[in-house]
């Protein structure tokens, strides 16, 4: 029953500073509020589970007494089985709402493209480099800088190979496909200094085809643009 | 290291070079053991044979091979991925991507897949009491195109042009502007030779349990391995009939210029949603076998009937259905959309439902009987909270919104690892230990069987465990490296650790074959006190079993006669048996296309203008040499 005692640890380890569940923007919080309670929801069909497993393995297992006993021969049970068709579906109900709306919400639409309010950064990804353009025109390499608290559009663009675009203490990864530009948005993102990767296989130095990104106030981007 | 070779100088890495020598080392010793213990005639006789036993037992014997292979790949991958920042041998780069590219191909295609098909064709036509596959011939094709494709697969590394794009091969990383090398045609030329062979098999396997069972077994009465082989073989003959046709485009981009997967018609998704829809249903391809086994074993080792047979039968007949509208999953970061993220979202969700109902219908087989836990039944206990542990990431891994923080990290790699060593793996080792006196005549040690298991089972969570975390804190899967300040090392070493354990527990499986064909004795017809037909028979299971042919009255029906202790009622009309025959043309014919393959690869066309030819001459013998011609001569005359 060895795997029995790794469940706990898994749930405590859960617990602990991990770095998508912690992360440091809206968008971020949002798929971290989704991964926590779709891992809660099926942590009670792993509980069930596990729990009928070792009861029924340990009460059922052959001794010395049941040993030339034929058991009872049944062929199934109705309600039983009606049971565990129905409530698996009425939970994957609770979990499919909130993927419906969270989903609908986080995938930008047209109009985000153009969208004034917003902050708008060109990502161009070639193997094994990351090129950042801001609206005024200036670029940087491997280093991306955010305003926070506002809502960053990113257009993403590869000039080769299919990359994808990932800061995991910020939010989730879109990928980077050459001949067709991607939107992504993070809203909301807090300051702080976050490391960048590239999560789509790309070539010989995919591993090392990072970047870092900086979160700073309104004020000094605004500064560091026009420098 | 530099080797002059007809006045050129070849470059090969150390890696390689290790390669040949032990290759060259075990070769040469194989080849002493061949020819003192005189075997050549009974290697002779299995490249000629058409029986489903021998079949079998090749897809199995090679299925092992290649999952040595495999195997090391994985371990030299936990190796470099030991410590941040390390150095170990050559794998890093290209190196490693060649590594993981190898690993994840072989794994799904040359071993999951084998050894799965070589139980099929040893127990599905016992269980329903056919006498062979309905077509022989056809069967000794599709095992020797899956051994030419595997050869050619495994060859690119010894030239040291491995395929490195990925067991996916992505476009447009796998067409010939970023990977110019030939190692990615061989992976085009590998897979595409022993599909077909998958294919013929899928065929075959569909008519001979529609055609080719015993009087009275109806499909409602047929166990629950050969349900699960027929739907498995439907699926196979779609999905693999796409792969093939990707893989055709893909030569094309790689070849003959086309843009399929790029430029400004064509598109990289293109490719993602032909690999997908042969991708998905493929993972189902490879895990419905193992549910069939999983069922029968723990069926059989409860002395108790399946619970809810109909029920699981039309689970798994959803699970395959639905199999093939959830591949955009894999997806969902690509800008398909929000309609289309959610509509797979929910199909995904969908699946788990079906799978649910096998679970619980398998613990409450469980309940009310007597349950003995020899080395197949472990397997079979083992492979319930396993597989559970990998639905449930499964079911975490459909929502959409979330799925962009896991999608390409080692969430993903963990997930899949639980779904497929603990459903696949699992499941064929339990069918391993359990058919294994049907294929020898005898039955393997159960207390290695158990060392084999239980450090199999530890190590396998101490590897797979620890990677949701790492994939949680942000490590991508494919990367040959990380750094210190990802705070990601001790869980990577211990998945390391894990990895060996995992590696050293096939150390007590190769000694225990060893030591139970030594001095194992034979057990007789039915070691486990067995419920299906395949337990009426001799062990090793005879070249023309079921004479007199049985006639089943019900599910179960060795069971029941043992119980009620009378016999089964036997008939000797029935219908004749596939002719089984020694020919050497299934060899042959795979052998051409290999050299068809070859000649592709390097674009040397006139040595496919040779195979080829010689592929059409086969073909013309084949034709002109029927075996039923006599069979029906013989039976003009009685009539």
């Amino acid at each position: 029953m060895k795997k029995l005692v790794l469940i706990p640890i898994f749930l405590l380890l859960t617990g602990c500073e991990i770095t998508v569940l912690n992360p440091n923007s809206e968008t971020g919080n949002d798929q971290a509020f989704l991964i926590v309670f779709s891992f809660a929801l099926m942590m009670i069909v792993m509980t069930v589970v596990v729990l009928l497993f070792a009861r029924f393995v340990w009460k059922y297992r052959e001794t010395d007494k049941n040993r030339g006993t034929i058991p009872d021969d049944v062929k199934g049970n109705k309600k039983l089985e009606i049971t565990w068709t129905v409530l698996p579906v009425l939970l994957l109900v609770v979990l499919a709402v909130p993927t419906v709306a969270i989903t609908y919400e986080q995938s930008p639409d047209k109009s985000v493209e153009t969208q004034e309010k917003a902050t708008h950064v060109e990502v161009t990804a070639q193997q094994f480099a990351w090129t950042f353009t801001y609206e005024n025109g200036k670029e940087t390499i491997n280093q991306l800088v955010i305003p926070e608290g506002e809502t960053i559009v990113f257009h993403l663009k590869s000039k080769d190979v299919i990359h994808s675009f990932w800061v995991p203490e910020l939010a989730g990864k879109t990928d980077v496909l050459p001949n067709k530009e991607l939107i992504y948005e993070i809203k909301d993102a807090e300051i702080g200094t976050y490391a960048g990767k590239c999560a789509e296989f790309c070539g010989t130095q995919h591993a090392k085809m990072r970047f870092t990104t900086k979160v700073v106030s309104e004020e000094s981007y605004n500064q560091w643009l026009k420098k | 290291m530099s080797i002059p070779f007809l006045n050129q100088l070849f470059s090969l890495p150390s890696d390689v070079i290790s390669a040949w020598i032990l290759t060259i080392i075990m070769g040469a010793f194989l080849t002493i053991y061949v020819f003192k213990k005189k075997k050549w005639p009974i290697i002779w006789q299995f490249m000629r044979t058409t029986n489903h036993r021998k079949i079998g037992t090749l897809y199995i014997l090679f299925g092992i091979l290649f999952f040595l292979r495999a195997g090391i790949d994985s371990l030299l991958i936990r190796t470099q991925l030991a410590v941040p920042n390390n150095d170990f041998w050559v794998f890093q780069g290209d190196k490693y991507n060649e590594l993981f590219t190898t690993h994840g191909t072989m794994m799904i295609f040359f071993v999951a897949m084998p050894l799965l098909i070589g139980l099929m064709n040893v127990a599905v036509p016992l269980q329903i009491g056919a006498r062979d596959l309905a077509f022989p011939f056809l069967n000794a094709v599709s095992f020797w195109l899956f051994l030419a494709g595997a050869i050619l697969f495994n060859m690119s590394f010894f030239f040291n042009t491995a395929p490195n794009a990925g067991w996916t091969g992505y476009a447009p990383l796998s067409t010939e502007v970023f990977t110019p090398d030939v190692g990615n045609d061989y992976y085009v030329f590998g897979l595409q030779v022993s599909g077909l062979g998958t294919i013929f098999f899928a065929i075959n396997m569909i008519v001979t349990i529609i055609r080719n069972r015993a009087p009275g077994m109806k499909l409602t009465r047929m166990p629950l391995f050969p349900w699960s082989s027929l739907i498995t073989s439907f699926l196979m003959l779609i999905a693999f009939g796409v792969l093939s046709i990707a893989l055709y485009l893909l030569m094309f981009d790689r070849m003959f210029g086309t843009a399929f997967f790029s430029g400004n018609e064509g598109s990289p998704v293109y490719w993602q949603h032909l690999f997908w829809i042969f991708g998905h249903p493929e993972v189902y391809i490879l895990v419905l076998p193992a549910f069939g086994i999983f069922s029968d074993v723990i069926s059989t080792f409860s002395k108790k009937r399946i619970f809810g047979y109909p029920a699981m039968v039309v689970s798994i007949a959803l699970i395959g259905f639905l199999g093939f509208m959830v591949w955009a999953h894999h997806m969902f970061t690509v800008g398909l959309g929000p309609m289309a993220n959610t509509f797979f979202a929910i199909t995904t969700m969908l699946i788990a439902v079906p799978t649910g109902i096998k679970i619980f219908n398998w613990l409450f087989t469980i309940r009310g009987g007597v349950v003995r836990v020899t080395t197949p039944m472990l397997f079979a206990l083992g492979f319930i909270p396993t597989f559970v542990m990998g639905g449930v990431t499964g079911v975490m891994l459909s929502v959409a919104a979330a799925n962009f923080q896991y999608h390409d990290s080692h969430f993903v790699v963990a997930h899949f690892h639980y779904t497929i060593i603990g459903g696949t793996i699992l499941g064929i080792f339990a069918g391993l230990y359990y058919w294994y006196p049907k294929i020898t005549g005898k039955v393997l040690d159960d207390k290695l069987g158990k060392w084999h298991f239980w450090l199999f089972v530890i190590g396998f969570h101490l590897t797979f465990l620890p990677m949701h975390i790492t994939g949680l804190e942000g490590m991508p899967r494919r990367v040959f490296t990380y750094q210190w300040s990802d705070g990601i090392f001790l869980l990577n070493l211990t998945s390391t650790i894990g990895a060996f354990l995992m590696g050293s527990s096939m150390l007590f499986l190769g000694w225990n074959i060893y030591k139970t064909h030594k001095y194992g004795l034979n057990t007789g017809n039915d070691p486990w006190n067995g419920r299906t037909l395949e337990w009426t028979v001799r062990s090793p299971s005879p070249e023309h079993p079921f004479e007199p042919m049985p006639v089943v009255r019900e599910i179960d029906p060795y069971w029941y006669a043992k119980v009620n202790k009378r016999r089964i009622r036997t008939t000797a009309n029935v219908r004749p048996a596939p002719i089984s025959v020694n020919t050497i043309l299934p060899v042959l014919f795979a052998f051409s296309l290999f050299v068809i393959s070859i000649g592709m690869i390097y674009t040397w066309y006139w040595i496919s203008v040779i195979g080829g030819t010689f592929t059409f001459l086969l073909l013309i013998v084949r034709f002109l040499n029927d075996e039923r011609k006599a069979y029906y001569r013989e039976e003009h005359s009685h009539e």
